[in-house]
């Protein structure tokens, strides 16, 4: 597989080769992209008509790439008289510098020419490619591009600019120079996206967001959130590291939305720079002991979006939170639904969980006051239009079946729910997690309605639902023959009966009656689930199982984490604590940045996590998974106005100290140490 | 200006208790653009209460489309958020306002309640 580089702040983004090269390509996003939108989708570097290719790649920033280059293709031997270094930053703008260095003892010149394009593809064009609908141009200035696209009111710039004197033409620019004996040349190239809003001018301007930045000012932003995070004092160097990288990557992640003027996590390079309802949920969930100031910006967000009306197209209906918010073309034209789309049934519930959860840790009740309308709204929704069936499930159905989403719940690829024979059901489907989900946010939305809606009757109410619901629950999707709880129903309220990873989040909810825990948590570390690096997405012996199937038998880092923390909350610390083990254990593969999968190999067969093909990385959810696992180790719980410090560190991992955690208790240290040390390595 | 339009500002006061919820508060200027002139409409609004009055002035945001565009959001045959992000309508200023007034926009014409077909589909009518 190719090499890629990439590079991005919030959501603009670049991807190239290993040379620093974008060459057009219509099946994977590389080039230049802000806000959904493809600015640059050639930028192509040639010495005296040569391509060059690197020596050495310096990419330790997120937001700041160096490439060491040399004409021509790589040989054993290399004597060059000329190397090229290529510095780029991103922060709003794209910049480059182009430097020719001259190490021959005579002056020479030089034809340098990078060649410039783009197609402003929409993200979607490229995952379903589609001819454009508007009209591109290229205009050539003085030391200046002017590439332009426009359809009907829809109107996007990538304006180029060099500071080094250089002939423009429509495909690129070219600087004819000559370089002294061992000196150098440099241009310094600037690439402005712009999306033109009312009359015509930058949105970004007269928003007043994502104002182009310099890396410095990147990076003291953050260095300022990583200063504000909890310091880590560990022996366990995976651990020390994941912390780190994670913390960079969430700062890396945040993006100033257009339409509502706050930062917010973007889900995943490259796919998913936008803003996703499960994925800024389940990612706020796992930062909320470390950062927990990134949480108010996505709550506010989404129940300022939450539905409000009947919408076939975008699975929308009243009080439900969105799944996906898009800002480019198609979701403008609607060839897309994302403006924003709805289809999720487990968005709903996450919501409530989070708003509770946010609560117990901070003692921020205003919020949960402020959001009293829009969290019954969420209750309401649980009840009315995700009872579908009106069976007292929450079920999905896409409404759109074109651009709708098939799945709409975290495995929303088109075959993640099967039965074991590996047949699919029919529709409408009710996955188990998002009936745990259901609970809990019925329990968590009884704790709200006591203590800050002035409202113990409707919290009775929530209360008596929530044990019907564990108690209908365990009687339906228990499958007593297979003893775990089926993967989902069907819609004639059958088993789907496939053993998945869906039952750790089981645990996490509390739906599970305490006597079948263990038993969950059996098949949970047993040899068809677990890999030795994590909980499969499906078991082995599934009849869609395959261990590079994107949600059929692949390892998610976030799903484990959120696992960990369920085995955690009935009691199976061990099992917790060998799933953080065979997390960080993998992580270390990864230098410390765990991607979105990887594939769902046995430990013993491969020795190192197999990475899966597209994998995002970074990825909101699995830069979240060290932190999660940290809880988890820590056995940190919020209650009352205190912290709950219950460490059990894993064998072998020694010193875990947490310094300064946040919260309405102010800030407290947990310190943790394992039993009996060992040397910490991958275990066979 | 179409009678759609008029109809819909005339019915917010009436909806405003069943519509705004949140705690939200300040005024949203509408510019309907027709082909030679501009209608100016202001919407201040509170938690359960929407004022409406047929005027420019001092507004903490402003919505901007053209007449049609506008008659088909009010009739539900178009949506806001999309129209923005084609810039067919332009917003500025504090967008809590949008997301909060979007919400008297009605769902597209003829459309079912989604458990009504799944239970026709699946037999449980």
């Amino acid at each position: 597989m190719q090499q890629r580089v990439s590079i991005l702040d919030g959501n603009t983004f670049l991807v190239c080769d290993g040379r620093g090269d974008v060459e057009p390509s219509f099946d994977f996003p590389t080039g230049l992209f802000s806000f959904d939108t493809r600015f640059l989708s050639t930028w192509l570097l040639t010495l005296d008509g040569e391509r060059l290719h690197a020596l050495s790649v310096d990419d330790a920033h997120s937001y700041q790439t160096r490439f060491f280059l040399v004409p021509g293709e790589p040989t054993h031997y290399l004597d060059a008289k000329v190397s090229m270094i290529r510095t780029r930053s991103i922060g709003g703008n794209f910049t480059e510098e182009l430097t020719v260095l001259n190490h021959s003892g005579r002056e020479t010149r030089f034809d340098l020419r990078l060649e410039m394009g783009s197609d402003f593809a929409d993200l979607f064009e490229i995952k379903h490619q589609r001819p454009k609908k508007g009209r591109t141009s290229a205009v050539a200035g003085d030391n200046a591009l002017r590439l332009t696209y426009r359809r009907e009111a829809f109107h996007r710039e990538a304006t180029i600019t060099s500071s080094a004197d250089a002939r423009v033409d429509q495909a690129g620019m070219t600087w004819s120079i000559t370089v002294a004996p061992h000196c150098e040349w440099s241009t310094r190239l600037t690439v402005t996206p712009i999306i033109h809003g009312a009359r015509g001018e930058d949105v970004r301007a007269i928003t007043a967001l994502g104002a182009a930045r310099g890396p410095s000012v990147i990076r003291d932003e953050q260095a300022d959130l990583v200063a504000r995070a909890p310091q880590l004092g560990c022996d366990c160097e995976p651990l020390a590291g994941a912390y780190r990288q994670s913390l960079h990557d969430l700062a890396a992640l945040r993006y100033e939305s257009i339409t509502l003027g706050v930062r917010l996590l973007a889900a995943g390079l490259p796919w998913f720079m936008t803003l996703f309802g499960r994925d800024s949920m389940l990612t706020s969930l796992q930062v909320l002991p470390f950062l927990p100031e990134l949480v108010p910006p996505t709550i506010l967000m989404l129940a300022g979006l939450q539905g409000h009306r009947l919408d076939d197209f975008r699975d929308e209906e009243p009080g439900k939170i969105l799944h996906e918010l898009r800002y480019g073309e198609t979701a403008g034209f609607e060839e897309q639904p994302h403006s924003p789309y709805y289809g999720a049934a487990d968005s709903t519930p996450l919501f409530l969980i989070l708003l509770d959860e946010y609560e117990r840790w901070t003692g921020d009740a205003a919020l949960v006051k402020r959001l009293e309308f829009a969290a019954r709204a969420a209750l309401h929704w649980i009840d009315s239009y995700g009872d579908l069936l009106g069976t007292g499930y929450v079920w999905y159905r896409s409404r759109n079946p074109e651009t709708g989403l098939e799945n709409q719940c975290w495995k929303d690829s088109w075959d993640a729910i099967s039965y074991a024979d590996g047949r699919l059901p029919g529709f409408p489907r009710a996955t188990c997690e998002i009936q745990g989900y259901a609970y809990d946010a019925k329990r968590r939305g009884a704790r709200m309605a006591r203590l800050f809606w002035n409202d113990p009757e409707y919290a009775d109410r929530l209360e008596r639902e929530a044990a019907a619901l564990k108690e209908r629950f365990n009687r339906d999707f228990w499958i007593p023959e297979k003893e775990y709880f089926a993967v989902a129903l069907d819609p004639d309220g059958r088993h789907v009966d496939s053993l998945t990873s869906n039952i750790g989040h089981l645990l996490w909810s509390g739906i599970v009656d305490e006597p079948r825990a263990a038993r969950i948590a059996e098949h949970l570390l047993g040899p068809r689930l677990f890999s030795g690096w994590g909980v499969r997405t499906l078991a082995t012996d599934e009849g869609r199982y395959n261990p590079i199937g994107y949600h059929v038998g692949t390892v998610w880092p976030f799903d484990n984490a959120f696992i960990a923390w369920g085995l955690s909350r009935y009691g199976f610390r061990d099992e917790a604590g060998r799933i953080c083990e065979a997390m960080l254990d993998a992580s270390r593969f990864f230098d410390g940045r765990l991607p979105e999968a990887f594939a769902g190999y046995e430990r013993t067969l491969t020795d190192y996590p197999v990475q899966y093909p597209t994998a995002c990385s970074p990825q909101a959810w699995s830069a979240g998974t060290p932190l999660l696992l940290l809880r988890v180790i820590l056995g940190l719980e919020p209650q009352g106005e205190h912290l709950i410090i219950d460490p059990l560190v894993p064998e072998g991992m020694g010193r875990v100290e947490l310094l300064d955690i946040p919260g309405r208790w102010g800030r407290v240290d947990a310190l943790g140490r394992s039993r009996t040390p060992r040397e910490h390595g991958p275990r066979h | 200006m179409s009678r759609a339009t008029d109809e819909f500002f005339a019915a917010l006061p009436a909806r405003a208790p069943a519509v705004l919820r949140a705690p939200v508060t300040g005024t949203l200027q509408i510019d309907l653009v027709d082909d030679d002139h501009t209608d100016h409409w202001l919407v201040r609004i509170s938690p359960g209460r929407a004022v409406v009055e047929r005027a420019g002035g001092p507004a903490d945001a402003v919505w901007s489309s053209s007449a049609d565009l506008f008659e088909r959001l009010v009739t539900g045959r178009a949506q806001g958020v999309s129209a923005v992000l084609r810039n067919e309508s332009t917003f500025s200023g504090n967008v809590m306002l949008f997301l909060v007034f979007r919400q008297f926009f009605p769902a597209p014409p003829g459309v079912r309640d989604p458990r009504e077909t799944a239970r026709e589909q699946t037999g449980r009518a």
